[in-house]
């Protein structure tokens, strides 16, 4: 999946396989890498995000 | 054959697809769920939220959802398999890999979708903001953002309507949910459903 190898906390390790595996991933790897993408776009726009964020809530379209 | 290899290897590797009607709040959402469900299709929803002044039809919506960006488990979602769940767009990027979506992404004029969201905001007494631009180029970025994640996704299958066509054209966009879908779905049935006196903000 990764075009290079990335070292991660052994401790770390196992709590994504925990929770890939709770949250549905099909693999470790898929978490990861959706984990990141998630996080990348949160810290290219976190101010816009909370602005639309607020909006939504007071929609009530999420809590 | 290419498509048929890939519908085999998705229907192995994923099972059922969850449909998903998406798109941003007061985009059309609601008619389409409403449309699916005329169809014959068995929508998630638990209408736990009632039809009000500004759905007066209804919002058929799963409460959970809500939730989508702060729960773990989200194993949930396996139950929505072969039925119809709304998702808005905001949320669409914390859907887990391990389902196969068929997804309706519905768009609306920004105008349009910002007018009738201030309207929605004064009745639930929230504030609306005063800078309507801004709030326009912050839903401009935001879908881009979210077509562009889409359009990475192997586990997506997306089709875009646009909420004034479907209104104007209701059985030719029956058709082209139907023919997406690749279900018996009643397409008279589902025309018959778009109301278009709930067409309230125009441009």
């Amino acid at each position: 999946m990764f075009g290079s190898k990335i070292k991660i906390d052994k401790n770390l390790l196992e709590k994504v396989r925990k929770y890939s595996e709770i949250a549905g991933y099909s693999s470790v790897e898929e978490f990861v890498e959706h984990a990141l993408e998630k996080e990348i776009a949160k810290l290219e726009d976190a101010d816009s995000e909370e602005e639309i964020k607020k909006r939504l809530k007071g929609l009530g379209y999420i809590s | 054959m290419i498509t048929f290899l890939k519908n085999f290897y998705r229907a192995k590797k994923f099972g059922q697809p969850i449909v998903v009607v998406s798109g941003l709040p007061r985009s059309g959402t609601s008619m389409t769920m409403k449309m699916l469900e005329a169809g014959g299709m068995t929508l998630f929803t638990d209408n736990i939220r009632e039809a009000d002044e500004d759905n007066p039809k209804g919002y058929y919506e799963f409460e959970r959802v809500k939730n989508l960006h702060k729960e773990k488990d989200r194993s949930w979602l396996g139950d929505a398999r072969g039925k119809v769940i709304k998702i808005i767009s905001e949320l669409l990027m914390e859907l887990p890999d391990a389902y196969f979506y068929k997804l309706i992404f519905m768009d609306r004029h920004l105008d349009e979708v910002i007018a009738s969201q201030n309207k929605m905001l004064i009745r639930r007494g929230e504030p609306v903001g005063d800078d309507n631009e801004r709030m326009k180029a912050l839903f401009e970025k935001h879908l881009r953002v979210v077509k562009s994640w889409l359009d990475r996704q192997s586990n997506f299958d997306v089709i875009r309507l646009n909420y004034k066509e479907v209104i104007d054209n209701p059985f030719d966009h029956a058709e082209r949910i139907r023919n997406f879908l690749g279900t018996g779905l009643d397409v008279k049935q589902m025309a018959g459903v778009v109301d278009e006196k709930l067409y309230r903000n125009r441009r």
